[in-house]
């Protein structure tokens, strides 16, 4: 009896002891380490602030950690933070460049994921926004604006995977309707960001197709060539036309001429804060011990109008 | 005082340094593993400050190597893209870096143009170059030949079981490095008359030492160097850009300042200079296992740096005062 008791006893203390353990180790919750170059960039601010505060209520200690444009020093912290035994890294920047200190953390058996990073199978999962989606929401916007008949002036850039997928998608749509044809699908030249031979471009464009009315609308890929075309447009003196333009992205100054209300009518913007809220959930599911069956996971974006554009 | 104060502060500074980040990290900082870490992390560094060391005997400057790095990057990824051999891709970033170094060298010996001025201009050069050569663009993916890259994850596996130790290649490199420029500096006359230039130039020429050459094949230590430290670079980030190398420039000089610090005479001395790099090294490993924010952790580094030259300079007056 004497022996029970005892026995009851010491499983009882036992039993205290792992419990208050285990409060202490809830306590000092998960370590996260969130490692990028590009700290300085407005997006990149835009996520990381977004993680944090998603990390702070759900009780983790995150390491923001910039190596300022160093990508060989992203792969040195990696190693760092594996050593120091983290409970998750979090990435930015293109996972093919770090593959040493992805190899390190696969050894240490810690859990990598990537913030708008591109896909490697040593990440658990990468969130981003879906390219095809955004492209869809534009060109269906177009397809709907010119009633699906007329000419439509695509500009594209096949060379870069992320905005080719958008082309692809374009494409598609425009070739579903029966009466939209695609006048032309330009590549411009990107070296000085893409307005300046977007409308050299759409000039010639112009002067090729005089008639009012025989271009419905210019899509592009992402904002900078609508800008030129935009500009080209209206240095012609075609702006009454009702020529429908749309771009990718929701930069500043593409919100600015979407706000105005004239030809540039429709832009798609990223939800950064949505990416870095939804990074910290999907760190939170997997050190939760669920296994991830998509290693890309997209968080919705926003079609942006005149109606929204100031927001 | 001012003399051990002068000799030994560095060192008990350093000392101090890896005790604290012992004792703060008693699981994680002194252990072979963080430590093979740390030797490969820093192998670029050492390598770019152990021929910077050479430049500075001689009481020159060389601020052209990060660009150079970057460029020896870049060639040699460009030439892989077009479809040419490790062998062929990394000769030319090598002779890139040898011939640049003779650039260097003839500006600053044979026109006598200031090294800081020679070497600025040079360093805009090559920057220039590298972009050109690379179209501005970050070369990846599968145009690195996986052998190029796996140069850098590999090496000699010293143990550890399912987690091996592996004491990397690139480490081996920098550490072969060291060795064979200590060899040259501290063990050959051409090292002694490279020191005697650096200690007085004029002194050196009356005593019949041919300074022009001398002070042009010093340059062509760190051309090479750098290349090899850019090449370093772009295994273990297995891509090159125009710019990935240029961060290198400032920290081997600080790293050559820190180790001058602990010299007689406060000369650059090869393992001096290593010395300096492990303490640059060790504060950002340190550091981040400390969860230290990126931007204090700058700070403390440029901190360490003026403490040490600071408590050199103290010792030397204290000596002078004598």
């Amino acid at each position: 009896m004497a022996l029970t008791f005892s026995r009851r006893a010491a499983v009882g203390l036992g039993f205290v002891a792992s419990v208050a353990f285990a409060g202490a180790a809830a306590a000092e919750g998960e370590r996260i380490a969130v490692i990028t170059p590009y700290l300085a960039q407005p997006g990149t601010q835009f996520y990381v602030e977004a993680f944090q505060a998603r990390a702070g209520e759900l009780g983790w200690e995150v390491n923001v950690i910039d190596t300022a444009g160093d990508v060989a020093a992203v792969i040195s912290r990696m190693e760092d933070v594996v050593n120091q035994g983290v409970d998750a890294i979090v990435l930015n920047v293109d996972p093919a460049q770090v593959g040493a200190g992805l190899d390190a953390a696969a050894a240490a058996k810690i859990p990598v994921f990537g913030m708008d990073a591109g896909a490697d199978a040593r990440i658990q999962a990468n969130i981003t926004s879906n390219g095809y989606a955004m492209a869809a929401e534009t060109a269906v916007y177009v397809a709907n604006r010119i009633g699906g008949a007329g000419n439509v002036v695509m500009f594209t850039f096949d060379p870069f995977p992320p905005v080719q997928v958008r082309g692809v998608i374009a494409d598609a749509v425009f070739g579903n309707y029966p009466d939209i044809k695609v006048l032309d699908r330009i590549t411009p030249d990107v070296a000085d960001g893409g307005i300046a031979d977007a409308r050299a471009k759409m000039e010639a464009v112009l002067a090729a197709n005089p008639e009012p009315g025989s271009i419905k609308a210019v899509w592009a890929a992402w904002d900078q060539p609508a800008l030129g075309a935009l500009q080209a447009i209206e240095a012609a003196g075609r702006q009454g036309e009702g020529i429908v333009i749309t771009g990718i992205d929701a930069n500043p100054q593409a919100r600015d001429e979407i706000a105005k209300g004239g030809n540039f009518e429709a832009s798609v913007a990223q939800d950064f804060a949505g990416i870095g809220r939804t990074t910290a959930d999907t760190v939170a599911r997997v050190l939760g011990g669920e296994t991830l069956k998509a290693n890309v996971i997209y968080v919705p974006t926003k079609l942006i109008t005149a109606a929204n554009a100031a927001e | 005082m001012g003399h051990a104060l002068r000799s030994y502060g560095t060192l008990i500074g350093m000392a101090a340094v890896i005790l604290f980040f012992w004792v703060m990290l008693p699981d994680t900082f002194m252990t072979a593993r963080n430590w093979i870490n740390l030797s490969q992390q820093m192998s670029m560094l050492i390598v770019v400050a152990t021929v910077m060391t050479v430049v500075m005997a001689v009481g020159d400057f060389d601020l052209s190597v990060g660009a150079m790095a970057s460029l020896a990057g870049v060639v040699a990824a460009v030439l892989f893209a077009q479809g040419h051999g490790i062998a062929v891709a990394v000769a030319a970033a090598l002779a890139v870096g040898l011939l640049g170094g003779a650039l260097n060298g003839a500006l600053v010996s044979l026109l006598g143009i200031l090294p800081f001025v020679a070497t600025l201009a040079t360093l805009t050069i090559f920057s220039g170059v590298a972009f050109l050569v690379s179209d501005g663009k970050t070369i990846s993916g599968r145009a690195i030949p996986e052998a190029f890259a796996g140069f850098a994850r590999g090496g000699i596996v010293l143990g550890g079981g399912e987690r091996p130790l592996v004491l990397s290649w690139l480490a081996i490199l920098a550490f072969l490095g060291v060795a064979l420029v200590w060899l040259v500096l501290e063990q050959t006359s051409y090292g002694r008359r490279l020191y005697a230039l650096g200690g007085n130039m004029e002194a050196a020429r009356l005593a019949g030492i041919k300074v022009a050459r001398l002070r042009l094949t010093a340059f062509l230590f760190t051309g090479v160097g750098a290349a090899v430290a850019g090449l370093m670079y772009a295994a273990r980030v297995a891509s090159a850009n125009p710019t990935q190398g240029d961060g290198l420039m400032l920290t081997a000089i600080a790293a050559v300042f820190l180790g001058m610090t602990m010299t007689r005479g406060g000369q650059p001395r090869v393992l001096a200079t290593l010395a300096g790099v492990v303490v640059l090294g060790v504060m950002d490993n340190g550091l981040t296992q400390l969860n230290v924010d990126s931007y204090v952790r700058e700070v403390l580094v440029g901190a360490i740096i003026l403490a040490a030259v600071s408590i050199s300079a103290i010792g030397r007056r204290a000596v002078g005062m004598r």
